[in-house]
């Protein structure tokens, strides 16, 4: 943890002034004309699970392809582990413990409603959307910096669903799952409704009768809304993009590969007879019932991936031949990850681990016509800061992040601590006191739960070497004591200074 | 116009009417109560306990509306049950509908909820059937035909159990009312979260 600069960093950093000097001729060539930014979000994005990054089922052949022209980050972390904090995070360009939205379908402080990446963007015609209520929270809070926020509804199946969010906008997400309790019957067989629900049921199943063959696990759905199609949305957004005046900043935020795994009858089973088999691993602390059939949750979470990666090939090509892309950032990644191991399944977890908290990184770079893959590590906030410096030279005064590889230098990034926070028990404004938090530094990862009823006193620490030991398997905390002592005073220390202006 | 209100206010009293609109939100609010405090545990534990009254708001607010919705098909309905009946019987019958209906709309559903499957021997029967569906709707409609047609017929024939039913509507009202304030409070509730 030797902050000085070696012989050997300094010669790195010599030879890479010629790149550095070269990026900056190319970046300013590039701002002579006005430039777009498309950033696609697909929801619960987990790198682990992407073959590109390792994984040894093919679960994204297009996007793999795709990545011969992009910049592909390999060690990119979520702010947080499920939607409200990741999401902030990426759209404010810093950390849960600063936005403060960390609790399920929070809202980040107000001074985020205008320090976000759309207020970034000011001559930019900025258009959002999203398919999940909780990151619609967030944009409807940030709809004074938005030009286009297309309404969640608009792009769900059924408009009789679209009743309730509309009429409670202000309250959209526990009336919405309200309505599902009390009309949905087919998940459970029972709702609060005895007669209406059978009534809207018997509607609706024959609106989506036609699509029941199609989606043989059921439509894909949030859970709290009779579903919706990726299609339909990538079709919608192919159409804003080309009506829509140029340079235009998107922000497109897509459910899937989010549970319910209800994935397109054409990959249904693909991976049925791969004869893959997941590493074992012990069964987590925090794994509050023991879901059985992991293999097989994990097994439909990629068939669901394929999915994504089909229709965003799809929206790739439409960029491609429309000519689009060649004057547009096109960003791909994710707000948090998905786990299907350690007994716990999904992203509703105080667990840290790296299925949950690592997601995707590329970046389509207007004109870039080779691969690059970059192994430093970056963090959602970084986003905000990197597409703001490249597009507009302006830097987010009250950005946490960095400019990234290979456009800022990349001795900077290995220097720096990476942090993802979960703190969805804590009160918004107060000291964090319940909370699972991950520093990630040099090769190691530090993980340290604490307010937790099943976590001792003073808190539980985990030590990996992620580098030597990507899967997590043999915790360190006690072989190598030093270093996480070193780095659980290095988090409390954070933790202090985060938490000072809400003591 | 007023042609029409002498058809209606022949076969209904206003105090008919009441009682059949309270006996139309009993089942409803008892069902949807009961789903709501199982509910109440995870949606406290997923988000917070504000909203776990929230849920539970909105669903008594959709609870009310059904009642109002369910309500008007009964009393619709009566229109076309005999001029000659007094508004007490047409009430007490629309009732007896009402309750047997219900009864049957909770049945299905703690089917559901209780994970009470078909006897295997029955599956098995209706598998070797070839239509294994048609089966069970012939199966149900053995169950739920008798249980409407014995008491309709019981109800025809004596006025025993209209009786019966008015002291059933009398005796549960107050309790019906209850679950009105609680429509109220809920929705204050529904406004407080969108309002606020």
């Amino acid at each position: 943890m030797n902050s000085r600069m070696k012989r050997r960093d300094f010669l790195k950093l010599a030879a890479s002034l010629p790149l550095g000097y070269a990026v900056s001729r190319l970046g300013s060539e590039l701002q002579q004309k006005p430039q777009n930014i498309l950033i696609v979000v697909f929801d619960a994005f987990s790198a682990y699970n992407i073959s590109t990054y390792g994984y040894e089922r093919q679960t994204t052949p297009n996007i793999s392809r795709l990545l011969q022209k992009a910049i592909v980050y390999h060690n990119h972390y979520a702010g947080g582990n499920f939607t409200t904090p990741g999401t902030a995070s990426l759209l404010t360009g810093v950390l849960p413990w600063t936005h403060r939205a960390f609790q399920p379908k929070g809202e980040v402080i107000d001074a985020f409603t205008s320090q976000n990446i759309f207020s970034m963007f000011p001559e930019h015609y900025r258009i959002a959307y999203t398919h999940n209520g909780w990151a619609n929270i967030l944009l409807n809070q940030m709809a004074g910096h938005i030009d286009e926020l297309i309404q969640r509804e608009k792009l769900l199946l059924s408009a009789f669903d679209s009743v309730v969010p509309t009429l409670f906008r202000h309250d959209e997400d526990i009336a919405s799952v309200s309505w599902a309790r009390a009309m949905k019957t087919e998940d459970d067989g029972f709702a609060y409704s005895l007669f209406l629900s059978r009534l809207s049921e018997e509607l609706q199943a024959r609106t989506l009768r036609s699509l029941k063959s199609v989606y043989p696990r059921g439509i894909p759905t949030s859970g709290a809304d009779s579903g919706f199609l990726l299609e339909t949305a990538m079709d919608h957004l192919v159409k804003r993009l080309n009506a829509i005046p140029k340079p235009f900043m998107g922000y497109f935020h897509f459910l899937p590969p989010h549970d319910p795994y209800n994935t397109h009858r054409d990959f249904v089973d693909a991976f049925r007879s791969d004869g893959y088999k997941p590493i074992e691993k012990p069964v987590d602390l925090f794994a509050k019932r023991v879901f059985k059939q992991l293999p097989e949750k994990r097994r439909q979470y990629d068939e669901y991936i394929l999915y994504c990666d089909r229709e965003f090939n799809r929206l790739f090509e439409f960029l491609e031949s429309s000519g689009v892309l060649k004057d547009t950032w096109l960003v791909l990644t994710s707000d948090h990850g998905e786990l299907n191991e350690r007994g716990i399944s999904g992203h509703s977890t105080d667990a840290m681990y790296e299925p949950v908290v690592r997601i995707p990184l590329v970046i389509f770079e207007p004109g870039r016509t080779s691969r690059l893959d970059v192994h430093e590590r970056t963090s959602a906030i970084d986003i905000v800061s990197t597409l703001a410096s490249i597009v507009t030279q302006k830097t987010p005064s009250w950005g946490e992040g960095h400019m990234i590889p290979p456009f800022g230098a990349p001795e900077e990034m290995n220097s720096r601590n990476i942090y993802v926070v979960r703190a969805n028990y804590n009160d918004r404004l107060a000291p964090l006191t319940v909370a699972s938090t991950v520093l990630v530094k040099e090769s190691y990862k530090f993980h340290y739960y604490f307010g937790y009823s099943n976590v001792p006193g003073d808190g539980l620490v985990k030590l990996f070497d992620v580098q030597a030991d990507p899967e997590e398997m043999t915790d360190l905390a006690q072989t190598k004591k030093s270093t996480a002592d070193e780095l659980l005073h290095e988090l409390r220390t954070k933790l202090s200074e985060v938490d000072e202006p809400y003591r | 116009m007023a042609q029409s209100i002498t058809f209606v206010s022949r076969r209904y009293t206003t105090r008919s009417l009441w009682s059949l609109f309270l006996m139309c939100a009993f089942p409803l609010h008892v069902w949807t109560i009961t789903l709501v405090l199982r509910d109440v545990s995870w949606v406290a534990e997923r988000t917070n306990v504000w909203d776990a009254i929230g849920v539970g708001a909105y669903g008594l607010l959709f609870t009310f509306i059904e009642s109002c919705a369910v309500f008007l098909v009964f009393a619709l309905l009566g229109l076309i049950l005999p001029s000659k009946w007094t508004a007490d019987k047409r009430i007490s019958f629309l009732i007896l509908l009402v309750m047997i209906l219900s009864i049957w709309g909770i049945i299905s559903q703690l089917l559901f909820l209780w994970n009470i499957n078909l006897p295997p021997f029955l599956i098995q029967l209706l598998a070797r059937s070839g239509r294994p569906l048609v089966g069970l709707y012939l199966i149900s409609l053995a169950l739920v035909v008798p249980s409407v047609i014995l008491p309709v017929f019981q109800f025809i024939r004596s006025s025993r159990m209209e009786k019966v039913l008015l002291d059933f509507v009398d005796r549960l009202s107050p309790l019906v009312m209850t679950y009105l304030v609680l429509d109220a409070a809920g929705l204050i509730v529904v406004l407080i979260r969108n309002f606020s």
